[in-house]
This record gives C-alpha cells, sequence and structure tokens, in this order.
C-alpha cells in the first residue's frame, strides 16, 4: 500500500542513516549515564536495544512500512509520550482473517508465529505478512552487520 | 424473425449427422459433396440473384461470415438428402435448388437486423466446437486476475465462483512472496514445503534478534566502560586517536557512496575531526 504510493528503495536499507541514528541515541544514552545515577546493566541493554530497533525503524522509511511504524509507535508507548504519527491513508481493516478449514493448520500455525515476531503483524493480510517480513529481514540483517562493525570498532585493544 | 431460427435449428442438428454419415459411408458422400459444390457454382440464375441481392444487402464482414455458414450448413444438408435419396439426382438437384432459395432468404432476413446478424455469425462457431460454450463463459469471468486461466485445473472441477477465485489468487500471491522471502534467506531455497520454510524464516528472525540482542549488550559494556573514567562524554585521550578512525573505517568501508560529512553529530565530529585529514 505504502510502496504503491511512494517510491521508497526497499532494496537497499539505508546503512548511513541507521548509522546515524544509533550512534546519536549511543551518545545521547551515554550522556544520560553520566549524568543520572548508575543504572543497571540490563536497562541499559534494553535501552541500546531499543534504541538499535527505533534507529532500524527510523533508518528504514519512517513510517512507511507496518513493522517499523508499529516499532515507532511501540517505542512511543514505552517512553509514555504521546506521539502522534501522520496516519495512513488507509487503514489495515481486517485484524485477524477468518480461518476457513480448508488450509493448512500448521501453516497457519507458522504464520502465526510469525505474526507474532514481527512487529505489527498482528494486523496484517498473509502476503502483506510475508512482504513486511521480507523488508524487516533486510533491515535486520543491515542491523546486525552495522552493529557488529560498531562493536568491532569500538572494542578495548 | 422466427423462420431464421426455426432454419437454424433445423440446419444446426443436420450438420454433425452429416459428418458422422460422411465418415462412414465414403463415396456417396463425396458425390453428394461434389454435386452440390457444383450447384453452388453453376446454380440457376434466379438463385443467383437472390443470393447478389442478399450479397448487397450485406455490406459488413460478419454477413459474410454468414452466408458462407449458411452456404457450408446448407451445401451439408443437400449432401444428406441427395444421399437419402441416391436414386434419382434431378430430385435432389431441385431440392438443394429449393433449399438454396430458402438459405438465401434466410441471409436476406438475417441481414435486416444487424443484432441478429451477429448472433447468427457466433452461433454455429459455438456449436462447431463442444466446448464454446463454456469458453465464452470463461471469458465473461476473464476481467478479474488472468492468473487464474493459465491454470489447467481451475477450468475443470474447480468452482468458478468469485470466493474460490479469490481464493486462490491469494494464494499464488503469497506463494510468490514466500518465494521471493526464500530468496532473502541465505540457505531457504533447497527447503521443500510450506511449513519448514515458514520454520525457517522465523528462526532465522529469532537468530537475527538474539544477535541484535548480544551486539547490544556487547555495545553497552563499550558505551558505558570509557564513562566510568573521569573524563565525561569523551573517549579516553589514549584512544582519541585510534578508535574513531577504526570505527569509521569499519563502517563505511562497505558502502559506496560516502555520506556527507556534515550530518554527522556532533560527538563524533568532536572525536573524528582531527582524523578527518588523515583518512580523506
Amino acid at each position: 500500500m505504502a510502496s504503491a504510493d511512494k517510491p521508497i528503495n526497499t532494496d537497499v536499507p539505508e546503512k548511513d542513516v541507521f548509522a546515524l541514528h544509533f550512534l546519536q541515541s549511543l551518545s545521547n544514552l551515554r550522556r544520560q549515564n553520566t549524568f543520572n545515577s548508575p543504572e543497571k546493566t540490563n536497562d541499559r541493554v534494553k535501552k541500546i536495544k531499543k534504541a538499535a530497533y527505533v534507529s532500524m525503524a527510523r533508518a528504514a522509511g519512517g513510517t512507511n512500512r507496518l513493522w517499523s511504524r508499529a516499532l515507532l509507535r511501540r517505542a512511543a508507548k514505552e517512553n509514555n509520550k504521546v506521539v502522534r504519527l501522520p496516519r495512513r491513508k488507509k487503514r489495515v481493516t481486517c485484524l485477524r482473517r477468518r480461518r476457513s478449514n480448508r488450509r493448512d493448520p500448521v501453516e497457519e500455525e507458522e504464520a502465526e508465529r510469525l505474526r507474532n515476531l514481527v512487529p505489527g503483524g498482528g494486523g496484517m493480510e498473509t502476503s502483506k505478512l510475508m512482504e513486511e517480513t521480507a523488508h524487516y529481514i533486510k533491515c535486520l540483517s543491515m542491523q546486525v552487520k552495522v552493529m557488529q562493525c560498531l562493536v568491532d570498532g569500538l572494542a578495548p585493544k | 424473425m422466427d423462420p431464421p431460427l426455426v432454419n437454424d435449428s433445423s440446419f444446426s442438428p443436420a450438420n454433425p449427422s452429416s459428418y458422422t454419415l460422411s465418415e462412414i459411408w465414403p463415396f456417396p458422400v463425396n458425390d453428394a459433396v461434389r454435386s452440390g459444390l457444383r450447384l453452388a457454382v453453376n446454380s440457376t440464375p434466379s438463385d443467383k440473384d437472390v443470393s447478389t441481392a442478399a450479397a448487397a444487402a450485406a455490406a459488413a464482414e460478419e454477413s459474410t461470415v454468414t452466408d458462407l455458414t449458411a452456404g457450408w450448413g446448407g451445401r451439408k444438408a443437400r449432401a444428406l438428402n441427395s444421399e437419402e435419396n441416391e436414386s434419382s439426382k434431378m430430385v435432389s438437384l431441385s431440392s438443394s435448388g429449393n433449399e438454396v432459395k430458402d438459405s438465401g432468404e434466410r441471409k436476406r432476413k438475417l441481414c435486416g437486423s444487424e443484432s441478429r446478424n451477429g448472433d447468427g455469425s457466433m452461433k454455429p462457431e459455438g456449436e462447431t466446437s463442444s466446448g464454446g460454450g463454456s469458453k465464452a463463459t470463461e471469458q465473461k469471468n476473464k476481467p478479474e486476475p488472468p492468473k487464474d486461466y493459465i491454470h489447467v485445473r481451475a477450468r475443470r472441477g474447480q468452482a468458478t465462483d468469485r470466493h474460490s477465485l479469490a481464493e486462490r489468487a491469494r494464494r499464488e500471491k503469497i506463494s510468490e512472496k514466500m518465494t521471493a522471502l526464500q530468496d532473502i534467506i541465505p540457505g531457504c531455497n533447497k527447503i521443500i514445503g510450506k511449513a519448514l520454510v515458514l520454520d525457517e524464516i522465523i528462526n532465522y528472525i529469532q537468530s537475527l534478534q538474539r544477535q541484535v540482542e548480544f551486539l547490544s549488550m556487547k555495545l553497552e559494556v563499550v558505551n558505558s566502560g570509557p564513562s566510568t573514567g573521569p573524563t565525561i562524554g569523551v573517549f579516553p585521550t589514549g584512544d582519541l586517536g585510534t578508535l574513531p578512525i577504526d570505527l569509521h573505517r569499519n563502517i563505511y568501508e562497505q558502502q559506496e557512496a560516502n555520506e556527507p560529512r556534515g550530518s554527522h553529530p556532533e560527538w563524533l565530529h568532536m572525536q573524528v575531526d582531527g582524523s578527518f585529514n588523515r583518512t580523506t
């Protein structure tokens, strides 16, 4: 839907944008850590993880993709901020597809697991879910690569 | 309007019967066909006049098509007649002449109304090919996805109501997306079966997510490690020269086009600025 409206470069996720956002948020976290009282490491890990996901969502075209939208929304909810995302033109109307007897139950179960795994997958049609999953996987692998590079570069020798 | 319809109905059953007869009994049928052809070629002038008048009335192409078909039907019927009473050819000739006249009248009547004409042109085709009727009904359904008609099975036993058509289209879409997904995930091409492929996809995503978690743990150590030192927000002086260069190089080695420098975050500038002269 969104890809039909605007041409987003879905093929190559933006490494630069992700790295930029992520480094920014890392520096923010650093500043917070130093100014505030020291937190537990678990919380810090969670924050970094969240920052990574949010910057990935930003890099993946902001609110154009369903999964990035869901990620940003979740992050905003966790922050207890009221962030108004720009409304999509067409809302997803069918929240859960009715299941007919003809479909393979194993397949449906797997699709359900996938739905839980991909952010915002609960309200997607199955074909849309596949599309979003493909994009999500691309972005995730990009994220992993960039983070690996960061770790390698920042690791104390 | 009614007589041509009656004629149609009377001619159309005659076609298959004549075919079968010709197959069963070749010699007399050949004779009859020849006689019919001769009749068509050198028919009486009155008949010719009728036929030419009909042709003049028929200006459109469809009318010619109907003429041809009507002529064939007449010939076949004549053949049948001549075969039935082989004893006297003159009788058959006279009867065939009458029939030609009939067909000419029918032609004229057909040409009179164009809508009738179209129907008349469509009808013999449908009758000659046994599956023509079903084809026409399928062509009505065609404006929906054309992929459904690539399937051979979709025509035969499967239901063609719109629900099952939509379901089939949906399944095709899903499988198409699934193959695209399979191409993305390494080593997923060999797996057969949707459930297994989905399982593999889920495993891959989970592994990626776990990797992200692990990396963020590492980054946490790296990010918060130096901050315990006295310097705030800046890496220790010893690392100032080496670290950011490595980081920078590692990130941007892989990409083709470097980002413009102006858009880097401030803290990166703070540390990297000194090394820019060296790297670039």
